[in-house]
């Protein structure tokens, strides 16, 4: 089905052609929840976590 | 949109879903979910459109309002601006494999716009913004790992 005409001929928002994300696609791909890695990055982003400079 | 309007603009999103063939489980869940956000004041649904990319690469994009029975979507669909042009189209199916469907999700973070306004008030300047994949967290808490190990 054709897009409405409000869409044609105007400049876009998005600016050039998009590569495919591939990380958040492996990320919602369906299977077993990788679970040893869940834990590492709930780990990570854990309230109070301070990071080593 | 008056200036007014526009200072208080949350930042705006995008997301494309492709759906490989065959691989499609419609539940009604998504709608469900994001149904949710809308409800709960979390965001404002812009634009939404169906993209099918053919084996051959060509692509045909279609409004919702074209989908059919609507349902819960009906009274969203009626909300929607047509932000997106044909040449976005153009762009956003360039990251789709042949042979999918894909759902593309134009949103308003309303949950941010205060805390946006208020920073523009307070003389800030968005600078960089930007999402970070979870296999990157992992990647660096894993040379973090490493690089403790061979202490």
């Amino acid at each position: 089905m054709p897009l409405r005409p409000a869409r044609v001929g105007r400049v876009g928002v998005i600016g050039a052609p998009v590569a495919k994300t591939a990380v958040v696609a492996k990320a919602v791909t369906p299977g077993p929840a990788p679970v040893a890695k869940t834990a590492v990055v709930a780990a990570a982003v854990t309230p109070g976590r301070r990071r080593r400079i | 949109m008056t200036d007014t309007s526009l200072d208080e603009l949350g930042p705006v999103d995008y997301v494309v879903v492709e759906f490989p063939a065959g691989a499609s489980n419609f539940t009604g869940e998504m709608v469900k979910e994001l149904l949710a956000l809308v409800n709960a004041g979390t965001i404002r649904v812009i634009d939404i459109l169906i993209l099918t990319k053919d084996d051959d690469g060509a692509v045909e994009a279609t409004e919702l309002s074209d989908v059919g029975e609507l349902g819960e979507l009906q009274a969203l669909e009626a909300q929607l601006a047509e932000l997106l042009a044909e040449e976005d189209v153009e762009h956003l199916a360039a990251a789709m494999e042949p042979g999918t469907t894909a759902g593309v999700l134009i949103w308003e973070n309303l949950w941010a716009a205060p805390f946006a306004a208020a920073a523009r008030r307070s003389g800030g300047q968005l600078i960089a913004n930007g999402r970070i994949p979870i296999q990157a967290i992992i990647a660096s808490i894993e040379a973090d790992e490493e690089l403790t190990e061979g202490d």
